[in-house]
């Protein structure tokens, strides 16, 4: 079975249907995926920008990234759920769209970005975090953060625009 | 003037036909318009779970709002500025759109609320603890904002 095919039963179960037919759940759905980025989104671009000693640069980043995820990692929790329901409800289209695909990419590759951050340079941020040289490698991490979510905003953006 | 002839005069500009007609320009506008609202929007929900007292409270309240502020602001114009963009090439569309309605209410009410109660106490040194008022003026916040936010979304579904 081709995953076009799959995607079509899919996008045709009934709670799919269902969900595409509702006046109610599909406004809510998707308010409730773009309003999470504030909680998401939003809170990793403060932390991004606090690397690159942007925002609060007086205070240590450790300390910034102890704050801000016990709330983005939720938020990124609420953008998983009902982004995979906005996905279920309208899977063939979604699949045939060229800005999903980029979309979905630029969310593995952030994923990679993260955990590169993680292995590589978060043992050692008790060294740098509140001198005012940033490793290199950190910025670059940074800067590949932010450019690669406001993309992903705007593959979203596109691809709604499409369906 | 009318509104009305301004929004005629808006939608018969040539240079406002470049917007219109081109296939990308809106939905491009619209995901810089999203970016400004996901800066403004996060930056209210670090200041006003610090106000709330149950998120960022290992951060002093004075650093947070003097740091986190002029990004929230920066997000807004962003908003507002790609916003104007997305209204001008379909003005009568918005201005008859309840939901359209309800946001640029919103809004005025949130920018109000935000420049001359809400700075005031983020700026106090009373901000520090989670006291009644901060507790009422933090949830005022939340509230206009996703207000704003989701009558925005809102706008498309009532066509």
């Amino acid at each position: 079975m081709s995953v076009l095919s799959w995607c079509h039963w899919l996008q045709n179960t009934p709670w799919a249907t269902g969900i595409r037919q509702s006046d109610l759940w599909f406004p809510i759905i998707e308010g409730s995926h773009i309003l999470a980025l504030s909680l998401s989104v939003g809170l990793i671009l403060m932390f991004d920008l606090r690397l690159l000693r942007l925002v609060l640069p007086a205070e240590p980043a450790s300390k910034i990234m102890r704050q801000v995820m016990p709330w983005a990692l939720p938020g990124f929790g609420i953008m998983f759920v009902t982004g995979g329901l906005l996905f279920f409800s309208q899977a063939e289209k979604a699949y045939s769209s060229g800005f999903f695909r980029v979309k979905m990419l630029l969310l593995v590759l952030l994923g990679v970005n993260a955990l590169v951050y993680q292995w590589k340079f978060y043992p050692s941020m008790a060294e740098w975090e509140s001198s005012e040289t940033v490793p290199r490698g950190v910025q670059v991490i940074a800067v590949v953060s932010l450019a690669f979510w406001m993309v992903v905003i705007a593959c979203g953006r596109l691809m709604a625009y499409e369906l | 003037m009318s509104l009305q002839h301004l929004w005629q005069m808006s939608y018969d500009s040539h240079t406002i036909d470049i917007l219109r007609n081109s296939k990308y320009a809106i939905p491009v506008i619209q995901s810089f318009h999203l970016f400004g609202i996901t800066l403004l929007l996060g930056s209210m929900v670090i200041l006003n779970l610090r106000l709330l007292g149950i998120g960022f409270l290992q951060l002093p309240m004075a650093a947070l709002s003097r740091q986190i502020w002029p990004w929230a602001i920066g997000g807004l114009l962003l908003a507002i500025a790609s916003g104007i963009l997305v209204f001008v090439p379909d003005p009568a569309r918005y201005a008859a759109n309840y939901a359209f309605r309800t946001k640029m209410v919103a809004l005025c009410v949130a920018v109000t609320f935000q420049f001359l109660i809400y700075r005031k106490v983020i700026r106090s040194g009373a901000a520090e603890s989670a006291s009644r008022r901060n507790i009422a003026v933090a949830c005022g916040s939340l509230l206009l904002w996703f207000l704003v936010g989701w009558a925005g979304r809102a706008i498309a579904f009532l066509g």
